[in-house]
């Protein structure tokens, strides 16, 4: 079976030296006669104010945290989800349990509006 | 409809003794307001006559006289005839006149332009820069002693272009000789232009608002345009953002700027119909409209009874077809791939055909000339209009609307976004669906009745809530109502003439100021002319819609998100052929 | 481990890579063709009969043109960035199953089996390399030093992974479904009945998150071109950008066989052509032309999507996968877990409870968002 990841391995291998090389045809065929203006980041033609990378609203970041959460419930979903057959009720009741707490956060996080753009 | 209609109602001279005159000079009507009682009488008006709409504001440069003049065309949103208001200055730099933005705020772009155009200050204007010229330039291009680089002639006809059968191009003897005049001190080696950027910038963060509370963010300063692919044209907006939402937005403008009225006050009267055309170009027909009904006002003739109704005819037909395209671009702007678009351009094209074969033009029709229209309608295309106007189209319009209306995704994005009050519509000056969708029901059709308007059975359509999905919604029921007219025309055509006149190059338009304005496909469409007797007019102006519309955009658009800013421009529906003039 | 296992590798993983570029390039096609039919309009035509070298004349289009590198870019990370996006729309196919074990075949005396890698947690490796995909688009946009950039960077982010989340969930339910991980396994386990019938609406979510996570109409926020002209890639040129295109495209495809594998019953024929000659098992070279069938159905659906949805807005598409398809999701795994416990202790029929109950589940859910638009409607008025 491990075997197998090596194959993963060498598919990866593949796809990358593709990527490189079509980077590479275009760099090999393509003019090169970069000036100011051409070099300049596009902003519908104005000159841009101020830097392209800035600090962002914080509502990008509320939103990792809140997936950080939510994603490691689904981590936590998932063994029981293969041997659930075998746990039975029991498991089934466990697990309520589990995503009953993590939705007491969830209601909690969408009251507060964390769940709103605006 | 020959002469202006009568304000004696609004007796403004009575109740202002002594600092308003009625205007007496011959062919001209209103009433002169001394400066310094200008903010006075139009408080005044707006508050005490009921004029709440300000429809126009222009400059007129009367250089024989040294005198400069404003002109505002102020309305009752309830209907009925308007006042026009002038105040003279002399033409002395610096020409300056206060602002009325605080009255009207609809004047705020139209007072840039005055100032861009014919350099008058506006004390009092919150915000004046220069709006289709670029900041630095040297000169107001509209004030009659200034000439343009390629300057020729005034009234140029058939002159100075092939002088005794010899080529030569006026162009190829200068851009910088004896035919351009610079200020005196301008030297044009030395010149460094002031920074239009940071003015503009400037102007922008006058309106920032910071959270203190509040983890601060960088406000960040987008530009969409000009080069952008939402924005109908060479148009620029530049937006301060808070993340997504927009803290304040400014429209730039005048990237397609050629000075239409500059080159208009140097065409003959006739010269410019075909140049109306170019305005708003998908709808040459009714922009054609508007010009005849200035220009017969001044030559006082009105065209036979079967011209005016091929004129109605074509008009609604613009109409139709502007809308079409006007909610295939907005559901473009909402993000749907062309499908509504391509479905709406396929039946704007057979409108398209009816034009072809009326005037020989799919777009730019040059059908209407003073007292009547070019020519009859062709063999047949009175059938053809039957099969579309009465079969097809009003199936194809419920068709479109059942798709696009019932939609959830149009829904959401449309209800309840990017709101323009009632209110503010009006203190806006806005116009056309815009202000009808914000549930005043005013249309010029039924408001002060042109051409045969008064016969036919129609509705004015208003929506009540303002918002885009209303702007959209209004759009089918106009292009309804337009189908209604134009099969009540086509029953009634009467058989007859088609022109009043007979056909000259050269027509005689007797001195005097005429301003005739019509229902655009998107919104008053007004073109102040003024004769002085000679082959071209004086002063030939342009309301245009699409340019005062965009008035109301930034106050629409602030606190929306970036998203919406386009859906709400797509919603305004402009032209830049007409913005930028 | 020897020479000639590396090299089977190397060569399948080769041919594999080919097929998917080729697959991109005639998607492009396919797409431009479906759009254009949609739109009453023809489509590409004019190079080569039916238009069918105007994929190869765009590729070469693209080789020659120049690129440019902005102002100030970070110029590794804005090199290395399509690449880092490609290549896990590649491999994410690597475990997918394209035939049954029937037509594997012998060659050179190895076994050649129709999959890259067949490993016992085919699930798991789809759902990692489907997070690892957010990585080249952020970086792209953060590298670009441009404003469009970034902002698609940040939202294509955070779009992606809030859809993650119901997507993980969905892979949940089918796992529940088919008690495996291993994608042959799932495969198998619908020859009966495809997981499409017992689990209906945890398909729809699926596919609605798969549309986010590969950024299609109507969530193509992050490159929505009315608004921040062309998103991540704004500044990419020439074959740079033909990689983000194509990786773009390719997650299209890679989606559209992951959703055939593990809800459409992947190389298996209609369960109703069990034990004809149209069944894989007996008629194994059927095996990847369903799933051929299968993956062209659902490209049109997406296609379709595409020509006929507006874009949601964005705050809408993110309440929209927190508020809705979150919840829904969870409660979805409870009921089908809670189904095949009952189907297993008690009776069988309960099986059936699953896609009845699961039904209702969603109607609530379309009824709840329907209730806060109306309510938003009523408000205005």
């Amino acid at each position: 079976m491990l075997l197998e990841y090596a194959a993963i391995a060498a598919f990866i291998f593949v796809t990358i030296l593709v990527g490189f090389i079509a980077i590479i045809l275009g760099m090999l065929f393509g003019p090169k006669k970069s000036t100011d203006v051409k070099a300049m980041p596009y902003e519908s033609g104005m000159n841009p104010i101020g830097p392209g990378t800035r600090r962002m609203p914080v509502r990008f970041y509320l939103i990792a945290v809140l997936f950080i959460l939510f994603d490691i419930e689904t981590v936590f979903l998932l063994p029981w989800a293969i041997v659930f057959r075998k746990l039975g009720v029991f498991g089934l009741v466990e697990m309520a349990v589990f995503i009953a707490i993590l939705l007491v956060g969830y209601i909690y996080a969408w009251k507060k509006g964390a769940l709103e753009w605006d | 409809m020959a002469t202006p209609a009568p304000v004696a109602a609004l007796n403004l001279s009575a109740r202002f003794p002594g600092s308003v005159t009625a205007d007496a000079r011959p062919g001209y009507s209103g009433w002169i307001v001394e400066k310094g009682k200008l903010l006075e009488v139009t408080q005044a008006l707006r508050d005490e006559f009921g004029c709440d709409y300000l429809s126009s504001v222009t400059g007129v440069d009367y250089l024989p006289e040294g005198k400069m003049e404003v002109v505002y065309q102020v309305y009752k949103t309830t209907g009925g005839p308007g006042l026009l208001v002038k105040v003279q200055v002399p033409r002395a730099d610096p020409v300056e006149v206060p602002s009325v933005v605080s009255i009207y705020p609809g004047a705020e772009l139209q007072e840039r332009e005055i100032w861009d155009l014919f350099g008058i200050q506006f004390s009092g204007h919150p915000d004046l820069r220069r709006i289709l010229m670029w900041e630095g330039f040297a000169g107001h291009p509209m004030r009659k002693d200034w000439k343009e680089a390629y300057y020729e002639e005034d009234g140029k006809p058939f002159k100075t272009r092939w002088p005794e059968g010899k080529h030569a191009l006026a162009e190829s003897k200068n851009p910088f000789g004896d035919n351009i005049s610079y200020p005196a001190g301008f030297d044009p080696e030395k010149w460094i232009p002031e920074d239009a950027e940071k003015a503009l910038y400037g102007a922008l963060a006058r309106y920032e608002v910071r959270d203190e509370a509040g983890l601060g963010t960088d406000h960040v300063i987008v530009n969409m345009g000009p080069q952008h692919p939402s924005t109908h044209g060479v148009f620029r907006i530049a937006v301060m953002l808070d993340g997504e939402t927009v803290v304040s937005l400014k429209p730039v403008m005048g990237y397609l700027h050629r000075n239409h009225e500059k080159i208009g006050e140097r065409n003959t009267f006739l010269m410019n119909m075909p140049y109306t055309d170019r305005l708003d170009y998908l709808s040459s027909m009714s922009n054609n409209f508007g010009y005849a009904l200035a220009v017969e006002k001044l030559m006082n003739v009105r065209p036979p009874e079967r011209a005016e109704y091929l004129r109605v005819m074509m008009a609604e037909m613009t109409r139709i077809s502007n809308h079409l395209m006007a909610i295939g671009a907005l559901t473009n702007d909402l993000g749907a791939y062309f499908t509504p678009m391509l479905y709406a351009l396929e039946e704007r094209e057979l409108i398209l055909d009816i034009f072809e074969a009326v005037s020989g033009a799919r777009m730019m029709c040059n059908y209407f000339r003073f007292g009547g229209v070019a020519r009859d309608l062709p063999e047949g295309t009175l059938q053809k209009i039957k099969d579309l106007f009465f079969e097809r189209l009003p199936r194809r319009i419920d068709e479109i609307d059942r798709f696009l209306t019932e939609n959830e995704i149009i829904r959401a994005r449309g209800i309840g976004q990017g709101v323009l009050t009632a209110e503010d519509a009006i203190k806006y000056s806005a116009a056309g669906p815009l202000l009808r969708a914000s549930g005043i029901p005013y249309d010029v059709r039924r408001a002060e009745p042109y051409s045969i308007y008064d016969r036919f059975d129609f509705e004015v359509c208003v929506r009540q809530n303002g918002d885009i999905y209303d702007r959209l919604m209004i759009r089918f029921d106009e292009i309804r109502q337009s189908l209604r007219i134009i099969q009540q025309a086509v029953k009634q055509l009467p058989e007859g003439p088609v022109a009043a006149v007979k056909p000259a190059y050269q027509v005689r338009v007797p001195a005097g100021e005429a301003y005739g304005r019509v229902e655009g496909p998107k919104g008053e469409l007004g073109f102040y002319v003024i004769s002085n007797g000679k082959p071209s007019p004086w002063r030939y102006h342009v309301r245009a819609p699409s340019f005062i519309n965009l008035t109301a955009f930034g106050p629409m658009c602030t606190g929306q998100k970036i998203a919406d800013v386009v859906a709400v421009l797509g919603s305004i529906d402009i032209v830049l052929g007409e913005v930028d003039r | 481990m020897t020479f000639a296992s590396i090299l089977e590798w190397l060569i399948k993983g080769f041919v594999w890579v080919m097929i998917l570029l080729g697959g991109f390039a005639y998607l492009t096609y396919y797409e431009r063709r479906a759009l254009a039919r949609i739109q009453v309009r023809i489509g590409p035509n004019r190079a080569g009969p039916l238009g069918l070298l105007q994929p190869i004349a765009d590729a070469i289009k693209l080789i020659f043109k120049e690129e440019l590198m902005p102002a100030r870019a970070d110029k590794l990370l804005f090199f290395l960035a399509p690449i880092i996006t490609l290549t896990p729309a590649l491999v994410i196919t690597a475990v997918v199953p394209f035939g049954p074990e029937g037509l594997n075949f012998p060659l050179f005396g190895r076994v050649i089996t129709w999959q890259i890698a067949d490993i016992n947690v085919g699930i798991l490796y789809i759902m990692s390399i489907a997070s690892i995909a957010v990585y080249g688009i952020v970086l792209a946009g953060w590298s670009s030093n441009n404003k469009y950039a970034m902002l698609g960077g940040l939202r294509s982010t955070a779009q992606m992974i809030s859809y993650e989340l119901a997507l993980g969930l969905s892979f949940v339910s089918v796992i529940v479904l088919a008690d495996s991980t291993r994608m042959i396994d799932i495969v198998e386990a619908q020859k009966s009945m495809w997981f499409m019938v017992l689990q209906p609406v945890g398909m729809v979510i699926f596919l609605i998150a798969t549309l986010a996570e590969v950024n299609r109409s109507p969530f193509d926020m992050p490159e929505a071109e009315q608004e921040l002209a062309a998103g991540y890639h704004s500044e990419y040129g020439g074959m740079k950008f033909a990689l983000l295109f194509m990786a773009e495209y390719d997650k299209m495809i890679a989606i559209c066989i992951i959703a055939a594998t593990i809800f459409f019953g992947g190389y298996r024929e209609f369960w109703f052509l069990q034990n004809t000659w149209f069944s894989v098992d007996q008629t194994p070279i059927l095996g990847p032309v369903y799933v051929f069938i299968k993956v062209f159905i659902l490209l049109f659906g997406m296609i379709w999507v595409r020509a006929t949805l507006p874009r949601i807005r964005y705050d809408r598409l993110m309440a929209f996968g927190w508020k809705i398809l979150l919840p829904l999701s969870l409660a979805l795994v409870f009921l089908t877990a809670t189904g095949i416990l009952l189907a297993q202790e008690v009776n069988p029929l309960f099986m059936w409870g699953i896609p009845v109950v699961s039904l209702a589940a969603g109607f609530i859910a379309i009824l709840g968002m329907y209730q806060t638009l109306r309510r938003k409607e009523h408000a205005r008025a």
